[in-house]
């Protein structure tokens, strides 16, 4: 075969390397393009409601935000909300989510860890609503078994919302320390680590990475559903939050309530501006984490260039 | 040629031996992969363990300080001695804590295995974990061990620094002196030149040979070269078995090396 002859051979192969990079490159745009015009068009429809007005309505930002006055004209009651719905949440699910993965993939053997994993992956796939009916259900059961004062109420909220996230982050907890290497689990015990410390010291740090992968979808979630909360304790015109056990307003109800309900454009352009607040509330939990996660990979003698 | 390890009274040591391991038997979820091993490891000396790939030499390392346990489907049967305090106790005995048994038989992998911790921490936090030592001391006793490790030089300056940062052949040396700042009895090797060039392999191998003053070593090596080099005794492995025994002795002579070869390949 003379060398001409090759080289005609190997140019399909060029011409569909060509086509394999411009498809990549095409899907790349199509995931980005959807998002930038998402966020365009709801600061472009959120414009005019954007400033102090939007949060606190006519009460002075400082009184707003100490609890002196009540908002009722604001969205900054519902950010509280959902500022509070998830950070309970997380304190309850991310430490429990963490701890169930660690058993899952370390711990559990044959049939029990089938049966497990069998549980989580059912967890995973219930509809956020039956979760909320699950919160209702449990305050009807309450008031009928042993507490007749009991009532939905943001406690209940973030229990139900915790169940809906758990299976998140059991799921990226176990994923990721099966993922580890054979020899990355013989080394703890090699050096006579005890079991608590090979998990602490050694295997939860090596699969840090894909645990808070896990976490940071998790919170998202908490940040933006809306079923759970919707028949476990949020109310419209609660005002902040008073306490665990009273009621709340959560930015995605406001969405929801107001969008379906609003009577003048400016009301509508509220409803942007509350769901350009709740996308940066999540992305601002999402830059978090990744702080957070910098500040461990400091701790475990780790950079981003080394790797 | 000793193909027979020395009988013993059930209850005790071949003499100068730190550690024996007696009719030992493991296998994986039924698959048969050590039949009946009987091996001697001599105290201030060290053995070479030699054989094909998938003879069993790893897990027989491993299954000196218990580690097959680690995985699912595992099971051992047989005797494994060690001496301790001059009396022999089976290491699968439950009084004899398996955390215990693990600092005293030390173990560096075929690929450096760090920590993710910085290079003194990959010391430091086993020893204060595992010997309770206060921070002062653990970093005197990790200095220790990187001098005889032969890479306390090298990384005097960096000791802050992420252990990945090092080459293969200082990680595979830092493996080494983490495991020997434990103060172990024994060390098990398993194939610790594998991953790198001649000259980092030479100078773990001469680390290796000065340090069986110090511990008993057990050393397994995929090059016959090398394990001749090195060897006071030599172990040949073949499917699961022991099929030859060498003294270093032996070995010297041209027509033990290639009854040995004629085993191993």
């Amino acid at each position: 075969m003379t060398a001409r002859s090759r080289g005609a051979r190997a140019a399909p192969g060029r011409g569909l390397e060509y086509a394999a990079r411009a498809a990549a490159w095409g899907c790349a745009l199509a995931v980005t393009l959807p998002v930038a015009f998402l966020v365009g068009y709801l600061v472009y429809e959120a414009g005019p409601a954007l400033g102090g007005d939007l949060f606190f309505g006519d009460v002075p930002a400082l009184a707003a935000i100490l609890g002196q006055r009540p908002v009722w004209n604001g969205i900054w009651p519902a950010c509280a909300g959902t500022l509070a719905l998830v950070a309970l949440t997380s304190a309850m699910a991310v430490p429990l989510g963490v701890a169930g993965g660690i058993s899952l993939s370390l711990f559990a053997r044959g049939r029990l860890r089938r049966l497990l994993r069998l549980g989580v992956d059912v967890l995973a796939g219930i509809p956020s609503i039956l979760m909320g009916l699950f919160g209702f259900a449990l305050i009807l059961f309450l008031r009928r078994a042993f507490l007749p004062q009991a009532n939905t109420c943001l406690l209940l909220a973030a229990v139900s919302m915790a169940l809906l996230i758990l299976p998140y982050v059991v799921g990226a907890t176990a994923g990721a320390l099966d993922a580890l290497p054979d020899a990355m689990r013989l080394l703890g015990p090699s050096l006579g680590l005890s079991t608590w410390r090979t998990v602490a010291g050694v295997l939860v740090p090596e699969a840090r990475r894909g645990i808070l992968g896990g976490i940071i979808l998790a919170v998202g979630r908490a940040c933006e559903d809306t079923a759970v909360i919707l028949m476990t304790g949020v109310v419209v015109g609660a005002g902040l939050p008073s306490g665990l056990f009273g009621k709340f307003e959560a930015l995605p109800f406001y969405i929801y309530y107001t969008s379906a309900q609003y009577q003048t454009p400016d009301e509508l352009n509220r409803v942007y501006g509350a769901a350009l607040v709740l996308l940066c509330l999540a992305v601002g939990l999402f830059l978090c984490a990744r702080a957070g996660s910098r500040l461990v990979e400091g701790r475990y003698g780790m950079t981003e260039a080394m790797r | 040629m000793n193909a027979k390890a020395t009988r013993v009274p059930d209850n005790g040591l071949p003499p100068g031996a730190v550690m024996a391991a007696r009719g030992l038997c493991v296998s994986f979820a039924g698959r048969q992969i050590l039949s009946g091993v009987d091996l001697d490891v001599a105290g201030n000396a060290l053995t070479v363990i030699v054989g094909r790939s998938g003879s069993g030499k790893t897990t027989l390392l491993r299954a000196l300080n218990r580690l097959n346990e680690c995985f699912d489907g595992c099971r051992t049967t047989g005797r494994v001695l060690l001496s301790l305090d001059g009396r022999a106790v089976d290491v699968h005995d439950r009084d004899f804590p398996v955390t215990e048994l693990r600092r005293r038989v030390g173990m560096v992998f075929q690929t450096p295995n760090l920590l993710p911790l910085s290079v003194a921490a990959n010391l430091t936090m086993p020893l204060r974990h595992v010997l309770g030592m206060g921070k002062a001391e653990a970093l005197e006793a990790a200095r220790e061990a990187l001098v005889a490790a032969r890479l306390w030089d090298e990384v005097k300056d960096r000791l802050e620094a992420p252990a990945k940062t090092l080459s293969g052949g200082q990680a595979q040396r830092l493996c080494l002196a983490r495991a020997m700042a434990l103060e172990p009895d024994v060390l098990l090797v398993d194939e610790p030149a594998a991953s790198l060039d001649f000259m980092a392999a030479r100078a773990i191998e001469d680390l290796l040979s000065g340090l069986r003053e110090r511990y008993a070593l057990v050393v397994v090596s995929h090059g016959l070269g090398s394990a001749a080099r090195m060897a006071d005794h030599l172990v040949v492995m073949r499917r699961g078995q022991v099929s030859a025994r060498f003294a270093a002795a032996e070995l010297a002579r041209g027509e033990a090396l290639m009854q040995c070869m004629e085993e191993v390949f």
